[in-house]
């Protein structure tokens, strides 16, 4: 399913997708039609642009995502504001790509979302980092997610450019640890999100969510 | 400020009211005594009804206030006979003042309060030191409230101006997003098609995606605006200017470090980033990351070039040439900060360490 507000972006994403054999059950011009169609269509994969008419890429993230726990949502934003990005990420998004992309990198990152790996820019680690650095500068609570020794290293050479095979070579790991160290950094953030969501909850009086 | 000044007539007329009661049996006429009294509880209540709406405060009205508390004045020595000690209306005649320094600021003041005093002068047959102090009072308060309201507009008036200018930037700042995310769009379109098609559209692709490249890096850092103030900079926005299609800049976000040492630390990255155009080649790829590790911020640079060759770095400075990586390794320094290189097969990666600062 292909949500982007841009005709021309959207049909050639589309297009773009069908060519290389996936099907695209629906497609959507803005937040509230993305939520519409989404419970009919129930796509494997939402690509989805932030900058959209409200219902924003981030409340979008976050409904369908709540509706549909398997869903994975590839973020494809021209801008990338990186506070946005963040927020989608944590939203439960897991994975993130620049609309400059080619073809061929769109696709594989279709295909790996899919798999539910989890796709980063080095531009999203380096923000999954500050995110992680700004948590630890809170007053320690248990209950804020840590990274651990190893994680932190495997994000900061994904945040440095190197690709999760490099990676695995740079620190004598299989590919999967790495893909499993770079998931669990995602993970533990939106884990973190949901709590908050729920301690929100609870504080407002509302203490049934869903 | 009306409505401060009701409530300060109507305690000083309650003070009028309570004198009056007490020694009106001293009086020569205290029946036209009564009288004045009721013209003044009626005045007063006329007028804090007047001047509750800003329509019906004009100069006739702020007038009357004066001649009511001038014929009050002027009436005192008919009451009382000869030789009187204090004025009927007494201080009531400041709210008349006050009025006019609140409307025409502290010329309407100094103007009502000599009226007053004036009046005040001439019904008395001899002055004592009491007098002329509450008259001096009567004037320096006029000048001083009329002097303070017009402060207080003229602040009133710079505070709206401020915060319609806000306003007015926050509205700019939207659409300006608005506006960048569908060229953006566009640029990205035109880049991907372009690169498709091939040929001389390729060509124009690439410009897209060149220009794409450095709109994104200004759109995503257009949040340091309170920051600049403060002598302090977005060190991510900085590096963020050096972002090309093949150089990657990763930030924690905005942070921000003092302003000197953004521009020498963006500086240094930069002449790094020169450094990989010149040996590794000019579309070689190239990241940047800045990392905020609480008392320390990590900035490195990575290329993954044949690496530097053992030994070269020290046959430029046994040449007496200042190598590029002494002269980036001395700026560092001078900023406080440590530099280490790391090379080999893989490439190269500057890693810069500098103080933040902070203790956690």
């Amino acid at each position: 399913m292909v949500v982007d507000d841009h005709p021309m972006w959207r049909e050639g994403v589309a297009r773009d997708l069908t060519e290389a054999g996936l099907e695209v059950v629906a497609t959507a011009a803005n937040g509230n039609e993305a939520l519409a169609r989404f419970p009919a269509a129930r796509p494997d994969v939402l690509v989805l642009d932030l900058q959209i008419p409200e219902p924003n890429g981030v409340a979008v993230t976050a409904s369908v995502v709540a509706l549909d726990p398997d869903v994975r949502v590839l973020i494809l934003s021209a801008s990338g504001e990186q506070a946005d990005v963040l927020e989608a990420v944590k939203a439960g998004a897991t994975g993130y790509l620049v609309k400059s992309a080619s073809r061929q990198e769109l696709i594989e990152a279709l295909s790996r979302v899919a798999e539910g790996d989890t796709v980063f820019t080095p531009g999203l680690a380096g923000l999954v980092l500050g995110e992680y650095r700004r948590l630890s500068d809170e007053p320690a609570r248990p209950d804020l997610p840590r990274l651990t020794d190893r994680e932190t290293e495997v994000l900061r050479l994904v945040a440095k450019g190197l690709s999760y095979k490099q990676i695995a070579e740079r620190l004598v790991l299989s590919h999967r640890t790495v893909q499993n160290h770079v998931q669990n950094t995602l993970r533990k953030l939106q884990l973190h999100n949901r709590v908050q969501l729920v301690r929100y909850a609870i504080e407002q009086g509302i203490d049934e969510p869903e | 400020m009306f409505r401060a000044l009701a409530w300060l007539r109507v305690v000083l007329l309650a003070n009028t009211l309570a004198i009056f009661f007490y020694r009106w049996q001293s009086y020569e006429r205290p029946g036209l005594g009564a009288v004045v009294m009721g013209a003044l509880v009626f005045w007063t209540a006329l007028v804090t009804w007047a001047y509750d709406d800003a329509a019906r405060r004009g100069p006739v009205l702020l007038a009357a206030d004066v001649v009511v508390a001038v014929l009050a004045i002027l009436l005192s020595p008919w009451v009382k006979g000869p030789g009187l000690s204090a004025t009927l209306p007494g201080f009531w005649v400041a709210a008349a003042v006050l009025a006019c320094a609140i409307h025409w600021r502290w010329v309407g003041g100094l103007a009502a309060a000599a009226l007053v005093s004036l009046a005040d002068f001439s019904v008395r047959s001899h002055f004592r030191q009491q007098n002329w102090g509450n008259v001096f009072l009567l004037l320096i308060g006029g000048l001083i409230v009329g002097f303070l309201v017009g402060l207080l507009h003229q602040m009133a008036l710079e505070r709206d101006r401020a915060e319609r200018t806000a306003a007015a930037a926050a509205e700019r700042q939207r659409l300006a997003r608005m506006v960048h995310d569908g060229v953006l769009q566009v640029l990205a379109l035109v880049q991907k098609r372009g690169l498709e098609i091939g040929g001389e559209t390729a060509e124009l692709g690439r410009l897209a995606g060149e220009q794409e490249v450095a709109l994104r890096g200004i759109v995503q850092h257009d949040t340091l605006t309170p920051a600049s103030l403060s002598g302090t900079l977005d060190l991510s926005s900085e590096l963020a200017r050096l972002a090309t299609p093949t150089v990657t800049v990763s930030t924690p976000g905005p942070f921000g470090v003092p302003g000197a040492l953004a521009t020498e630390v963006a500086h240094v990255v930069a002449a790094c980033l020169s450094n990989v155009r010149h040996h590794v080649g000019q579309d070689a790829p190239a990241w940047v990351l800045l990392e905020d590790r609480g008392p320390a911020f990590v900035v490195s640079v990575r290329d993954e070039g044949p690496g530097i060759p053992d030994g070269r770095l020290s046959a430029a400075v046994a040449d007496g040439r200042l190598g590029v990586s002494e002269s980036i390794q001395g700026r560092v320094a001078s900023l406080g900060g440590s530099a280490a290189l790391e090379t080999g097969s893989w490439g190269t990666e500057w890693e810069f360490t500098f103080p933040s600062g902070r203790t956690s």
